[in-house]
């Protein structure tokens, strides 16, 4: 019996050549597609699952859910402070340690170079992580201070052939040189993880951060990363439930002002496990960049779509042709076929096209992977067997296509009754299977086409503006250089500016410490008179030149002075008791900009321009620093557009300023670095030059934003496809069936352009109908997402209708061509088949 | 075997009521060789496809081998067919997709005999019809004899008691359709009941009885000598 199904089923596929081609191309893409998403699913899944003991390795993170000022801020770090009490006031944690990031220069021959991801931390972090080593024991190798584990990379790296074990390497951080001992090499960290470490160095973070005390005892300084080890068998929710006891015995009161202030009434903790933190609910001050479940869901959706899409084609195509298979139902009935043999045999025959498509997807999904992975970034491989393999969630694809799409036609197919079929000369029935739930289909399938091609067209025009909506400043013609505020630098900074100034085509060169897309954060309360509530401010340092430079433009008041002292915040760093106590009752001048100026509640920029304000510019052991606002400057967008605009108060300090801004114009921009490295080099040969252009930086920061709306064109792309292989089969039958009609259509006088107008009309109409359907729900998820963005497009009717006109236009190049190929046929061979 | 009684068969559309067989009487014994003639219209085929149990009658009874089959449901009434009926048709209704050989063993297919005794039997009825040098064809290489022989074949493999032909030779040649009223002539006499219907009546002649029918309804019964 199965091999007559077998032989029916491959005969009538062979038959129908067309048929069985779009099916099994349109399954095929929508089963690849289904199966990349798997994969990529999977793999967003499987962060930091590969880590031992992963299912007892927490982050305690610091959220700012309910912040003073602003959207709420998530933090995947953690202050120092919170460690020690964490550990004092939970018994279910067995060990815990922080890790900061640092960029320190590593000394090698003589030659100083930057060292990426290196961490910094005063305990045996590998004993809270347990990487897995290549080298030396993971309980020995951090025990000691000055200590310090390389990834395998990073040995290879540092050490090419030969042990580093034992080996001594010197670090510059801070202005101050230290020797650590490799006692350990980790296995390189999978893709696949939150973290990315190539160097852990153990040194005591007390002396360490010696002149910045508030650095490990101020809850409110966030500069790096609390891990815990708990107990086996340790509840985590009971700790998390112990939270807000747990902050109010331990986070000390503030004053400002005299004001009481406490981080935990602004702040909540949460515990979060290694495995849940890439795609956590908290994705700021991260160690890589992670993923939100929403994103992944989309993406889900879509590829369930695509497949969807390839299911209605193999409905639609299989019904609309049911009559060719009707005398053969009524025979198998007229021979004793029972209603169910005669479902199940449809069943097997598309479950058999179904796993024709799978052989096809699974070939489309090995070529396509690795470049979708390097495109990605991510670690992603095809693995057939086992947890995580693609071979049972290929059988159960094939099951689930097969029935899915199989069972309707089965029903309708077998519903035949042989009696009406089998009549002398009668060898067809009509076209079976309801048309209306075919159209329905249709326009299904077009609406999801056309509201993919809305969001692909959305996205991109999003993308397009991120990169050239105004950003406030002058964005070309930009030289950023690192590292300016490395502490053995300080007293060289000044040559530097002068020598770089120099430089042919350079016109200005400005000092900031809030560059282009850097990810540091620092804010701080201003006090406005007569006005009990503090306000939060973003708390930048810039030197005099750095507005010219960037190309920010005044907008009231004036510019910072170098002529008028009480433009100047410069003290010493370390900061002294003397000159900070001088500071804080002289006060100082400032520029804020025009968000700020907005925030602190004047309405027009120049009503800001001579008000005094009070900021925690200072200690708080020297009160609140009075503050003169001089002027009011544009706002500029230095970060991503999804970051929100911060409300800015800029003061003039180069101690702590790291990036020097760099603007020339008239020359190549390529010779323009090479002689500002030149200079660079001359003046701090022991500083490793790390510049980059500002075009550089922005196509880096929207890099991500890019793939991801790449991705979805290519998703909806797929989709389109899809849909028109259904709606070509579907005009290549209906042509096919309304041959006669044509036939006496033109017999009748009826023209080519006539029988090609029916067609198209007739096809046309379900892709109008489907625009009606997918515009709202476009709408909606566009609106929603572009409001994930702080600047962005309106959402005009442009991207709906070019949607629309776009799949009307394929659509009826689709079926243009055959519709004409009909329409021109002679009428003679159409009416004499009857 | 077979009693019709006061059957009819009536078509409704939403504005017309068309009656198609209007209380018929029939009787018909075992062995009989039964034709059915009559105008374009008379409701012939109606008749062939309710005594074939593909259609059912709007009201009468209708007593298949001692059993009541009018108002069976249709699972029963294929149980029924699948046991003691064999069907040919004057379009052949071969399967395009499948070999001669398959065509006939298809009839088996639905009656659960192993894969040795199928293939026995497909082998002994092809022999008897003539087509067994042509087994592994496709229906669209055979002429039309050929094509009524592999439906002919494929109607009695499954050794049916009642053989039901609807216009056998209406697509055939003279010669051919000679040589397929032979055939039946010949299974009648082995014993199976064999109801036609015809349009010819020389092939009318091969029957021992011929009823005539018009406007649904049977106008007479000829006895004749075989």
């Amino acid at each position: 019996m199965w091999r007559n199904y077998l032989i029916v089923g491959i005969r009538s596929l062979a038959k129908n050549r067309t048929f069985a081609l779009i099916n099994i191309l349109g399954l095929a893409i929508g089963m690849a597609a289904c199966l990349l998403l798997l994969i990529f699913v999977r793999y967003e899944l499987s962060y930091d699952a590969w880590m031992p003991d992963a299912e007892r390795t927490f982050q305690l993170q610091q959220h700012y859910t309910k912040p003073t000022e602003g959207p709420p801020v998530l933090l995947q770090m953690s202050s120092y402070a919170s460690g020690p009490a964490f550990k004092k006031e939970f018994p279910q944690v067995e060990s815990w340690a922080y890790a900061t990031r640092s960029a320190p220069i590593l000394l090698r021959n003589g030659q100083p170079e930057p060292v990426k991801d290196f961490f910094l931390t005063d305990a045996n972090l590998l004993d809270v992580l347990r990487l897995p080593m290549a080298k030396g024991s993971r309980a020995g190798a951090l025990s000691q201070q000055n200590s310090l584990v390389l990834s395998e990379r990073e040995a290879a790296r540092l050490f090419p052939g030969e042990d580093p074990i034992g080996k001594t390497l010197t670090v510059v951080a801070r202005g101050t040189s230290m020797d650590f001992k490799v006692t350990g090499v980790f296995r390189d960290i999978p893709r696949n993880s939150h973290l990315r470490i190539a160097v852990i160095a153990r040194l005591n973070l007390h002396s360490y951060f010696a002149e910045q005390p508030d650095f490990l005892t101020h809850w409110g300084n966030q500069s790096g990363w609390v891990y815990a080890r708990l107990r086996p068998g340790a509840d985590a929710d009971a700790i998390r439930a112990g939270f807000a006891a747990f902050e109010k015995r331990n986070i000390p009161d503030e004053d400002f002002g005299g004001t009481r202030t406490n981080q935990g009434d602004i702040s909540d903790f949460a515990l979060v496990n290694v495995r849940d933190v890439h795609l956590g609910a908290a994705q700021q001050g991260q160690i890589t960049p992670g993923n939100d479940r929403r994103s992944i869901l989309t993406f889900a959706v879509v590829g369930l779509l695509i497949l969807g899409m390839a299911c209605v084609n193999f409905v639609n195509l299989s019904t609309a042709r049911a009559s060719q298979r009707a005398r053969e139902v009524a025979l198998r009935k007229v021979l004793g076929a029972d209603r169910r043999q005669l479902i199940v045999q449809f069943l097997a025959e598309s479950t058999l096209v179904a796993a024709v498509a799978m052989l096809l997807a699974l070939a489309l999904v090995e070529l396509l992977l690795p470049p979708v992975a390097a495109f990605l970034e991510a670690d992603m491989r095809v693995a057939w067997f086992g947890i995580g393999g693609i071979a049972l969630p290929a059988l159960v694809l094939v099951l689930v296509v097969g029935i899915a799409g199989g069972l309707y036609p089965a029903l309708v197919l077998s519903r035949f009754q042989p009696a009406s079929v089998l009549k002398a000369n009668k060898s067809a029935a009509d076209a079976h299977g309801s048309g209306t739930l075919r159209n329905a289909l249709v326009i299904g399938q077009f609406a999801v086409s056309i509201g993919l091609i809305i969001c692909t067209v959305v996205i991109y025009a999003q993308t397009v503006y991120a990169r050239s909506v105004d950003p406030g400043f002058r964005r070309e013609g930009i030289l950023q250089i690192d590292g300016i505020g490395r502490r053995q630098l300080y007293p060289q900074v000044e040559t530097i500016i002068r020598e770089v100034g120099k430089v042919a085509g350079v016109s200005a060169v400005g000092i900031t410490s809030i560059g282009l897309a850097t990810d540091n954060t620092s804010n701080m309360l201003v006090q406005l008179p007569n006005v009990a509530e503090p306000a939060q401010l973003g708390n930048y340092t810039v030197d005099y030149d750095f507005f010219p430079a960037m190309g920010v433009d005044l907008v009231a008041g004036r510019l910072l002075d170098r002529n008028r002292p009480l433009d100047s915040a410069e003290r010493a760093f370390p900061p002294q008791p003397e000159a900070e106590r001088a500071f804080a009752a002289r006060g100082v001048n400032a520029v804020v900009n025009e968000l700020a100026a907005r925030r602190l509640g004047f309405t027009r920029p120049a009503d800001a321009v001579g008000k005094q304000i009070r900021a925690s510019l200072a200690d708080q052991a020297y009160g609140l620093v009075p503050v003169t606002i001089v002027g009011v400057v544009r706002d500029a967008r230095f970060r991503s557009v999804r970051t929100p605009l911060e409300p800015t108060l800029f003061t003039n300090r180069t101690v702590g300023s790291n990036w020097m801004i760099v603007r020339f114009a008239g020359r190549n921009p390529a010779a323009v670095r090479a002689d500002v490295e030149a200079a660079w080099r001359r003046i701090a040969p022991d500083v490793p030059f790390e510049a980059r252009f500002s075009d550089e930086i922005m196509g880096e920061l929207y890099a991500a934003e890019d793939a991801r709306a790449r991705i979805f064109a290519g998703f909806a792309l797929l989709a389109v496809i899809v849909g028109c292989l259904g709606l070509f089969g579907l005009a290549t039958f209906t042509a096919e069936r309304r041959t006669k009609e044509i036939g006496i259509r033109k017999v009748l006088g009826a023209r080519t352009q006539d029988i090609v107008r029916l067609l198209v009309w007739q096809f046309s109409r379900p892709v109008l109908v489907a625009n009606l359907l997918a515009w709202p729900i476009a709408w909606w998820l566009m609106r929603d997402w572009l409001n994930g963005f702080d600047a962005r497009i309106a959402l005009g009717p442009a991207p709906f209708v070019a949607a629309g006109l776009l799949a009307l236009l394929i659509a009826v190049a689709t079926i243009g061509g055959h519709a004409l190929r009909v329409a021109r046929a002679n009428p003679i061979h159409a009416l004499r088949y009857e | 075997m077979l009693s019709l009684r006061n059957l009819s068969r009536a078509y409704r559309t939403d504005t017309v009521e068309t009656t198609a067989l209007d209380a018929i009487d029939l009787d018909i014994a075992d062995g009989e060789f039964v034709a059915i003639m009559g105008p374009s219209g008379c409701g012939k085929s109606t008749l062939l496809n309710i005594l074939g149990l593909l259609d059912s009658p709007t009201s009468g009874s209708y007593d298949f081998a001692g059993t009541e089959v009018a108002g069976l449901p249709e699972a029963k009434l294929s149980a029924i067919r699948k046991r003691h009926i064999g069907f040919i048709f004057q379009s052949f209704n071969l399967v395009d997709e499948l070999s001669v050989r398959e065509n006939v063993e298809l009839a088996l297919l639905y009656h659960g005999i192993p894969a040795a005794e199928r293939r026995a039997r497909v082998d002994r009825v092809m022999d008897k019809v003539g087509i067994a040098h042509r087994a592994a064809h496709r229906p669209s290489q055979l002429s039309g004899g050929q094509q009524q022989r592999v439906a002919v074949a494929r109607a009695v493999v499954g050794e049916p008691k009642l053989i039901l032909a609807d216009e056998p030779t209406g697509n055939l040649d003279t010669a051919h359709g000679e040589e397929v009223m032979r055939m039946l002539q010949a299974l009648n006499g082995e014993g199976a009941t064999i109801i036609m219907v015809t349009h010819s009546p020389a092939h009318a002649d091969y029957a021992s009885r011929v009823v005539d029918m018009l406007d649904g309804r049977v106008l007479i019964e000829r006895r004749q000598a075989a």
